[in-house]
């Protein structure tokens, strides 16, 4: 909801089809390649009519953007229309400072926040100045930057499940640097990462919260 | 001594090799490699550049020699005669209290009177070269026997700091491994800037001299060093811990 | 051969985590390679020239593979032009039966060796053992484990996860030394002790960094000396490398050099580098009269055979992905059951020792590409995990739950309805066990790891197209 709140802000004609499910990650990540095509099929199918594409979350922007064209390397009917939707998709902040060419969106909110940097938006994207251009562009905020601020939270998909106990030991490493910060929220352009984080500080009791980016781009916004 | 035989399963082992490549056929032509390409008038053109530019550049590549073996833990020395370079030679080893000193029997101690400028404080160095009264099997026991070595090196790279040595009659390999401490002297005009400078002489030299062309040399570019045991940082383990460079002019 | 434990990840893992020593060796002694990389690199170059020599390598390399039929011919003919002897072991077994051949052909009672990884996937010293011959590791890290009867636990440093207590301990068992806390003190019982060795052996067995085709060289980078006592001191030298660490050109071994030592040590240079082409010329004061060069396959035509995977046979081996990879840092190297840990071990042990039983392996990994960004020949090994992750799949050894569970993922991602249709359906199930919108612990196939650690969300009452629909304004546009 922040991200069309945000988005209608800037004067962009949003829609949801509502027809969408999913990018197919999941499934491409655990190896089942031809389920994951599947569910891939049917997002171009929803998705690509439309003049951009915009996703509040990185892994599944460079699930479209980089792997649609590996997933249909060989269907050559496919395949052009998996790269011409990955070339028309867009991680928000990405569309935001680098197509809309907004710096400020113009909300105001209070206090400390961090940034963690999601693995696939990082290095996969190359996504790392725009979110904190807009994260600094929000009044009132400040940014205080972790230790291994591009270190990986443990998420990872199914092995946050498959091997829960590495999974936690990375997540606490994450979450020292976060409270070493000070900062009163953590905020990151994922949702995985933030439901692992979430989950465990919430877990721990700590009073750090864990926000979306696109949530705090909203905040203040009329 | 007669080229040892080929493997009886190479044939079968390149096979198949071949085919997990999906090639049927051995490849005949050479590789469209850049540097493998180079015939040898290309790359004698190179190495006349290569000299060219390493003589020009003598003064900046000895600074950049000296400031990466401070770097890389050497003690470095300059001296601007044979006779000033053996000095220095001589003060390192009263400093060092080594009494067993072995050296190699390189041309360039015919210029650096080391052995005098020992004698003056005690006991001349070893020779670690065989002849007609020493024998090659005392070579090891002397070497191990030792406690600093003065070596002769055929090069030294400013890039990496690292003394380029060649074994051969009269230049042992455990002359500059064995004893605990070590003394290179190097002549500035030894000096090489770059690593990739020495590979393109010694492939100069492999293509044109391919029998004369050596079997075994080393880079030495410090002290030995070992971080094995808690990432902590240790000197010398199996190869001289502490390591001298004397750059002279010849 | 060593066990192979491939299959035993999962717990093995879980066993590290809660190991406080492999703990303490994975954090400040880590952060030092990772550091030390960063510095070596910096210090001589921006950050475009290091990624353009990476780019650079990775082609050589790959030029290198494609051809390496070529190469490989090339290194053969030119070893045995100078006078080496060059040998093609299919195995594990062959490469063993190949050692102990030259051994007892010189009457070798003792074998002193330097770092090989191919050695230790072969077994070479339990072989050794069995017939009558001492092997005795001269690379400090290596000599550790030998006492210990381990296996390496990283690529470079075989032994950082043992304190300076236990070394001291065993070397108080094995050498019969007084104890010590000092670590230079303990170097200097181990120097003395192999410096005997070095003086008696028979045999030198080496391993291979690189191998130039174009002379027939092998290029030893040591820190320590081993190397070169290994390589000079007895009377046969045998170098064992895995086919795959060829380099075309003698002119390509700067560019290598430079990659390596930064990448492995962060160095500029390591101490020694050896380049070895044959047996000493007749001339020389010492060195080994006979050299013999082992090539080995032992699997690595699988990883050959496929497109994909045969990047992996670029690594030159200098840990940086170990040392960068944020799931190794927390488990260590034993839990990876075999020879090669951290990213390129999750690739390459299980093609090497087989997919099936190593099916955890490639699953081992969050994907993060922190492995890719530093890798000195640039491969892609997160593109390699989720080949081989395709793979397993393809080939029915999947984990049967997370089948099922991806199944009805599949089934439930076909249209808007069925989607929300599922979510009702979990919330449905999580909402009586939920306490302010979160549940603590979940039993569920699959997915129920979660809650070991973290509490789940339930899934909001009306969702985002609900929300859309009613109170967004709707509509396609």
């Amino acid at each position: 909801m922040a991200t069309v709140k945000v988005l209608r802000h800037l004067g962009v004609d949003v829609a949801f089809p509502e027809d969408q499910t999913c990018c197919g990650q999941i499934g491409f990540n655990g190896g089942y390649r031809p389920e994951a095509a599947d569910v891939a099929r049917h997002f171009i199918e929803t998705f690509e009519g439309y003049q951009h594409i915009v996703a509040p979350s990185g892994s599944c922007a460079s699930m479209i953007k980089v792997y649609y064209a590996e997933l249909f390397a060989d269907d050559s009917e496919m395949l052009g229309r998996a790269k011409a939707v990955g070339a028309k998709t867009y991680e928000l902040t990405d569309f935001i400072v680098n197509v809309l060419g907004v710096t400020e969106v113009g909300g105001t909110s209070a206090g400390l926040v961090t940034y963690h940097d999601a693995c696939h938006l990082l290095r996969e994207l190359g996504i790392a100045k725009e979110p904190r251009t807009l994260i600094e562009g929000v009044r009132g905020v400040e940014i205080q930057e972790m230790e291994k601020s591009d270190a990986c939270c443990g998420f990872g998909g199914l092995f946050s499940v498959k091997f829960p106990e590495i999974s936690t030991a990375m997540l606490d490493d994450k979450l020292q640097n976060v409270a070493d910060t000070g900062a009163s929220c953590v905020v990151a352009n994922d949702c995985g990462c933030l439901m692992h984080m979430r989950g465990a500080m919430r877990r721990a009791g700590s009073p750090v919260r864990a926000q979306h980016i696109a949530e705090l781009l909203a905040e203040g916004l009329d | 001594m007669p080229t040892p035989v080929e493997d009886p399963n190479k044939a079968a082992f390149l096979e198949r090799v071949r085919e997990s490549l999906g090639r049927h056929s051995p490849i005949l032509a050479t590789p469209d490699h850049p540097t493998l390409k180079a015939t040898l008038p290309r790359h004698e053109e190179k190495v006349r550049t290569i000299l060219g530019k390493t003589e020009a550049r003598r003064v900046a590549n000895i600074a950049l020699l000296v400031k990466n073996a401070t770097e890389a833990a050497w003690q470095v020395h300059q001296a601007k005669t044979g006779a000033a370079a053996a000095g220095v030679v001589s003060d390192i080893v009263a400093n060092s209290g080594a009494r067993n000193v072995v050296r190699t029997s390189d041309d360039l101690f015919k210029r650096v009177d080391v052995d005098g400028a020992l004698r003056k404080h005690g006991a001349g160095p070893v020779v670690l070269a065989s002849n007609r009264t020493r024998r090659k099997s005392e070579i090891r026991r002397l070497a191990f026997g030792s406690e600093l070595g003065i070596c002769g090196v055929d090069y030294a790279i400013a890039e990496t700091a690292s003394c380029v040595v060649i074994p051969r009659r009269g230049v042992a390999r455990l002359a500059s491994l064995a004893p605990a401490k070590l003394i290179v002297l190097v002549d500035e005009s030894q000096v090489l800037e770059t690593l990739d400078d020495f590979f393109a002489l010694m492939r100069f030299g492999f293509l044109t001299q391919r029998a004369r062309t050596p079997n075994y040399y080393n880079f030495i570019s410090g002290p030995s060093r070992t971080a094995d045991i808690e990432q902590t940082l240790t000197i010398g383990v199996h190869g001289p811990g502490e390591v001298h460079m004397v750059i002279f002019t010849g | 051969m060593p066990q192979v434990k491939t299959d035993q990840f999962k717990s093995a893992s879980v066993k590290a985590l809660h190991d406080a020593n492999i703990q303490r060796a994975l954090g400040a002694p880590f952060a030092h390679f990772v550091d030390g990389r960063k510095s070596a690199i910096e210090a001589d170059y921006t950050e475009e020239s290091w990624d353009s020599m990476r780019e650079r390598a990775a082609a050589i390399k790959a030029q290198t593979i494609e051809r390496l039929d070529y190469y490989l011919d090339l290194v053969d003919r030119n070893v045995r032009r100078n006078g080496g002897h060059v040998h093609f072991a299919n195995d594990s077994a062959h490469a063993n039966q190949i050692v102990l051949d030259i051994a007892k052909q010189h009457d070798v009672k003792t074998v002193i060796k330097s770092k090989s990884m191919v050695s230790e996937e072969m077994g070479i010293n339990e072989v050794l053992e069995q017939n009558g011959i001492e092997p005795v590791e001269t690379d400090l890290g290596e000599y550790i484990i030998q006492l210990a009867k381990e296996t390496p636990f990283h690529l470079i440093a075989p032994a950082v996860h043992k304190t300076k207590e236990q070394v001291s301990e065993l070397f108080e068992k094995f050498l019969k030394s007084a104890p010590t806390a000092d670590i230079e003190r303990l170097c200097v019982i181990a120097r003395d002790k192999l410096r005997e060795q070095f003086a008696k052996a028979d045999m030198g067995i080496s391993g291979a960094n690189f191998i130039v085709a174009e002379t027939g060289t092998v290029v030893l980078v040591t820190n320590e000396g081993n190397g070169r006592m290994t390589t000079s001191a007895p009377r046969v030298h045998v170098a064992i490398s895995g086919m795959e660490k060829l380099l075309p050109a003698i002119e390509d071994v700067g560019l290598f050099l430079r990659l390596l030592a930064r990448s492995a040590t962060g160095q500029r240079i390591t101490s020694y580098n050896s380049f070895i082409s044959g047996p000493r010329a007749g001339s020389d004061e010492d060195g080994p009269e006979e050299f013999h060069l082992i090539l080995v396959d032992n699997g690595r035509l699988e990883l050959l055979k496929d497109e994909v995977l045969r990047e992996a046979l670029s690594c030159i081996r200098c840990g940086a992905c170990l040392n960068h990879c944020p799931v190794y840092r927390k488990v260590g190297g034993h839990a990876y059951g075999w020879v090669y840990p951290g990213p390129i071990g999750a690739i390459v042990s299980p093609v090497l020792t087989g997919l099936k039983q190593a099916k955890d392996l490639p699953y081992a990994s969050t994907l993060c590409g922190a492995c890719r960004d530093v890798c000195p020949v640039g491969i892609d090994l997160p593109k390699l995990l989720l080949h081989l992750r395709h793979k397993i799949v393809a080939d029915g050894a999947g984990v049967w739950a997370e089948r099922l569970a991806v199944r009805r993922w599949h089934n439930a991602m076909k249209t808007r309805q069925k989607l929300e249709g599922s979510v009702r359906l979990s919330r449905l199930l999580l909402k009586p066990i939920a306490r302010g919108g979160y549940v603590k612990r979940m039993r569920a196939p699959v997915v129920g790891g979660w809650t070991k650690g973290r509490d789940f969300p339930v899934p909001a009452a009306k969702s985002f197209a609900r929300i859309w629909a009613d109170e967004l304004g709707g509509g396609r546009s």
